[in-house]
């Protein structure tokens, strides 16, 4: 018999935290417990390893279903191995097979299936020839406008074409309260809304109840496709690992959003486990086994995607992010073992990028925590850190990051994604009155274009005069999106795993920080003069003399990447968001700097035309000299404030720099953390590594297989990126000490 | 008491985020003029006292950003050869003190200065590459531990020139006699800094001396400690 589990309102309400506050053990001793793989887990991931390969033998690509339109119910039960899997479901009938989901458009889907060699069947294409996908959608009302600085480039990577994502169900509370529950709680807010005013706002919100209600009676049915009812509460670890995965799983069938983030179920899943194991029922080793199986469940997820896709999105990634550790508004650590089994995975089952395990990093976290985890990033390269001391007081403690950056409360809040507006390029554009530097078109509203020497004030008015233009147009071209994805391709199951009334976020971003606040900086501190093509239009500068830049910790030139962060931030807000949706800003390119540099005419810092930005908050590459703790500080220095959906930082220091033995390296990597997060900065990737190990993985990528790096927000097998990426990830500053 | 004249250093340039240069997260202060012209030197842009005259005050406030980072480490002052700029060094090394932050002065030990001794941890880099005397070392290592000074030692291994066997076992000989305990740090010769001396117009003596590997290292280490 199980022994009960601590009684609070959870029992009454659906408050998962609640549960987890009353039923968890904080931990705060070392690794030292941990177990390594199980025979059965070891002879799995030798399965899932060779198919591994042969996708990438494939191309990148093993097989697709064309026949079926993916949802909860469209494939039959899949396995890798029946006999010896513990935790089950897989996306479509077999491993690594990707389904298709043409509901963000037929074209995408199309094209995807093309690029590998396949043809998207008659079946699929007939059924849509007669729907309206959120592409159709989104371009039956796009303006001129929107359309124009969309093909510039000016607004890239917009969620028009394809699932918004970075939206987080609450998946636990399918092994909390079993579906059943799940239903009848919708079921009353559906009667309490038909009792309101049927206002427009409130039709749409009875009919996604009802959509929501329906999709939770269908997760109960793709769980019995595998003999298992979800109907009850979990009973066991087992279990709640199992049903907790299905819920996910359901989302991925659903669903091909960019990022599809798990949110924060290693110390929920702990209370399970712990139990269990005081119970007598369960090993530490069969506890590890039970993670490790879940964690290759979650690395062989995957969604078909078109070759332009991965140009912005490289190396296939799905954001399968878990928040770790963190602490509790009481005091107590979140840490608990399983924070530590789930990092475990990465020695048991090798380092990989998914899913994307993300250290909710306090100053206050147990110390042994802090070293295992530095330990893991200097072995793996795999991990990131965000500063929960930061976000914990704004989102409580319970929240998850979504994607790689995005904070929101679990199953409370979400957002709509919004990709990012190009700063460079505006700067670009505001030199030149409006026209686009590399068409010449008239994309914004005609103004004077610069000639001579450059004067700072006077290119800083009318830099912010296009971007207030352009942030108008941003907000307005961003509630067609997301209005249009309501409508034709809502979240149903992950939506049925919120709260009814829930928060929502408009999660705008900018990219090219850095060139922009550097060529600032060269018009301010030294002598710029636009040199004009015979179109008429700029094609590059003369700089005479030098000028500080970015990521150097001087204030000279960091204060104008905090201003043009907290004036874009407020340019946002002047216009109102779709369903009130709260306006953020983040700082975070994934690796869509590359095709934003492409994109880019030459800029006054130098950078010649078509160069790759700097990913995220990043200084431009090799122009931080000053050191790896002056780069930090520079970045430190953009306020979260104004960037609440998060600041990208990707860093990268060879191990040689960053202490003389691995003990020291850890400390230093821990000290250094605490530095950089004490200033209130928010996130680090952090890589450990020497350029030459990546230039021969470039070379020789068949040696190398499991080289996985931090790229922006996100980690990817190094072999999975395109030369440009690569090439790009291989310009970074790689900080030493020489 | 620093009086106002010594209020100002020559500083080639700081480095803030070393791992390997003392203990824990440490800013490494440049500082330019050197008293040996040793002919495998890594910045030889240090060699000749004219870096940037920098007031401490700019200098402290400059360090002092880094303070959240320093629970381990410190300031690391280097060079060049900071204690040829004494009233300086020692005024910056008190004021670090009073801020609490930890301060290393890495030196190649040919001044003897008992003040200067005093006023950090020590990282003393034997220079044995050009003669095997040993002399001026055994003064200042003996000062240091009257000092009571904590001291580490290290050594630049050139291969065919200083990690001969003879070499290696007096090297060993001289900091057991101070240090009983004291481990000696090989830093592998590199020749990275070849742009450097190209660029400054220097000639770069060793530019024909291969690199030192780290086999080098681990047969050096053995060996020193026979």
């Amino acid at each position: 018999m199980n022994s009960q589990f601590k009684p609070g309102r959870y029992a009454e309400h659906i408050d998962v935290r609640d549960f987890i506050q009353t039923n968890y053990t904080p931990y705060e001793g070392g690794p030292e417990f941990l177990a390594p793989p199980t025979a059965r887990t070891s002879v799995l991931m030798e399965k899932v390893n060779a198919l591994l390969k042969a996708e990438s033998d494939k191309g990148g690509v093993l097989d697709v279903d064309v026949d079926r339109v993916s949802s909860l119910l469209s494939y039959p039960a899949g396995y890798i191995d029946r006999e010896n899997e513990i935790i089950v479901g897989l996306q479509t009938d077999a491993p690594l097979k990707r389904g298709v989901n043409p509901f963000g458009g037929i074209r995408m889907a199309r094209q995807a299936c093309e690029a590998y060699g396949y043809k998207l069947s008659e079946t699929v294409e007939t059924e849509f020839a007669y729907k309206t996908t959120h592409n159709d959608a989104v371009f039956h009302v796009y303006t001129d406008e929107m359309k124009a600085v969309r093909h510039a480039g000016l607004l890239t990577g917009l969620p028009d074409a394809y699932g918004r994502g970075r939206i987080i169900g609450d998946y636990r509370r399918v092994a909390l309260y079993g579906v059943d529950k799940l239903i009848e709680e919708k079921m009353k807010d559906k009667r309490a809304y038909g009792e309101k005013l049927m206002s427009e706002e409130n039709i749409r919100t009875l009919e996604e109840l009802y959509k929501q209600i329906d999709f939770l009676k269908k997760l109960k049915d793709m769980a019995m496709l595998y003999g298992i009812d979800i109907s009850n509460p979990a009973r066991d670890a087992k279990e709640a690992i199992q049903w907790t995965y299905f819920a996910y799983l359901a989302a991925i069938k659903e669903q091909n959003g960019a990022a599809m983030s798990l949110g924060r179920v290693s110390t929920f899943f702990d209370i399970y486990i712990e139990r269990d194991i005081a119970d007598g029922r369960l090993t530490e080793s069969q506890a590890q086994e039970l993670i490790d199986d879940f964690v290759i469940k979650l690395r062989i997820t995957r969604q078909l995607r078109t070759p332009e896709y991965n140009d912005l999105f490289g190396g296939d990634p799905t954001w399968t992010t878990e928040s770790v550790g963190g602490m509790g508004e009481d005091g107590r650590t979140l840490v608990t073992k399983t924070s530590y089994r789930i990092l475990q995975t990465l020695y048991n089952l090798g380092a990989a990028p998914e899913p994307n395990l993300t250290i909710l990093w306090s100053e206050k976290l147990p110390e042994p925590f802090k070293m295992f985890c530095a330990k893991v990033s200097i072995d793996t390269d795999s991990i990131q850190y965000e500063n929960d001391d930061l976000m914990r007081p704004i989102y409580g403690d319970d929240y998850g990051i979504a994607c790689c950056v995005s904070a929101m409360k679990i199953g409370k809040q979400m957002q709509f994604f919004g990709a990012r507006c190009n700063l460079a390029k505006l700067l670009l554009l505001a030199l030149n009155g409006g026209k686009d530097e590399k068409s010449g078109n008239q994309l914004a509203p005609k103004g004077e274009a610069f000639k001579g020497v450059l004067d700072y004030n006077k290119v800083r008015e009318a830099y912010h005069k296009y971007m207030a233009w352009l942030c108008r147009l941003y907000v307005n071209t961003l509630n067609v999106i997301h209005y249009m994805h309501d409508k034709y391709a809502y979240e149903k199951i992950q939506m049925a795993l919120h709260d009814t009334e829930v928060e929502r976020f408009l999660a705008c971003g900018v990219a090219g920080l850095s060139v922009a606040v550097d060529s600032l900086s060269a018009i301010k501190y030294a002598k710029v003069t636009p040199v004009y093509g015979e179109n008429g239009i700029i094609s590059g500068f003369d700089v005479q003399g030098d000028f500080p830049k970015y990521g150097n910790d001087d204030d000279r030139v960091d204060s104008i990447a905090a201003d043009l962060v907290r004036e874009f931030s407020e340019e946002l807000k002047k216009t109102p968001a779709y369903r009130g949706a709260k306006h953020t800003l983040s700082v975070l390119t994934i690796t869509s700097n590359v095709v934003y540099g492409k994109k880019t005419g030459a800029t006054p810092d130098g950078r010649a035309a078509g160069e790759p930005f700097a990913p995220g908050a990043n200084p431009m590459h090799e122009r931080d000299v000053s050191g790896a703790l002056a780069s930090l500080n520079s970045v430190a220095k953009l306020s979260y404030d104004c960037c609440r959906d998060g600041i990208s930082n990707t860093f990268s220091i060879v191990p040689s720099a960053l202490g003389k033995d691995g003990q020291e390296r850890a400390e230093n990597l821990t000290d250094m953390l605490d530095g950089y997060f004490g200033q209130g900065a928010h996130h680090l990737n952090v890589n450990v590594f020497d350029r030459a190990r990546l230039v021969l993985a470039m070379e020789h990528p068949e040696l190398y297989p499991n080289v996985t790096i931090r790229v922006s927000g996100y980690a990817v097998n190094f072999h999975k990126l395109s030369k440009a990426h690569q090439l790009e990830v291989l310009k970074r500053t790689y900080h030493a000490r020489v | 008491m620093a009086a106002e004249k010594f209020c100002v250093g020559y500083v080639d340039s700081v480095y803030c985020g070393s791992g390997v240069d003392g203990r824990g997260l440490r800013c490494v202060v440049f500082f330019s003029g050197c008293n040996l012209r040793c002919p495998f030197c890594h910045n030889p842009e240090t060699l000749y006292k004219q870096g940037t005259a920098t007031g401490i005050d700019e200098l402290m406030a400059r360090l002092l950003r880094y303070k959240p980072y320093f629970r381990r480490g410190g300031v690391t002052l280097s060079g060049g050869e900071p204690f040829l700029q004494k009233q300086f060094v020692l005024a910056l090394a008190e004021r670090l003190k009073a801020e609490g932050v930890h301060v290393c002065i890495e030196t190649n030990g040919h001044i003897c200065d008992g003040e200067l001794i005093a006023a950090g941890d020590l990282i003393v880099d034997i220079k044995n590459q050009q003669s095997g005397d040993l002399s001026a070392y055994e003064k200042f290592l003996a000062e240091c531990r009257r000092l009571g000074a904590r001291v580490e030692v290290t050594n630049v291994l050139v291969p065919g020139v200083n990690d001969g066997e003879e070499a290696l076992r007096a090297l060993g000989s001289l900091v057991k006699k101070y240090y009983p305990n004291g481990k000696i740090r090989f830093l592998p010769f590199r020749k990275l800094c070849a742009e450097k001396y190209e660029n400054l117009g220097l000639p770069f003596v060793y530019a024909n001396v291969r690199e030192a590997e780290e086999e080098d290292v681990k047969r050096a280490e053995k060996l020193v400690n026979l």
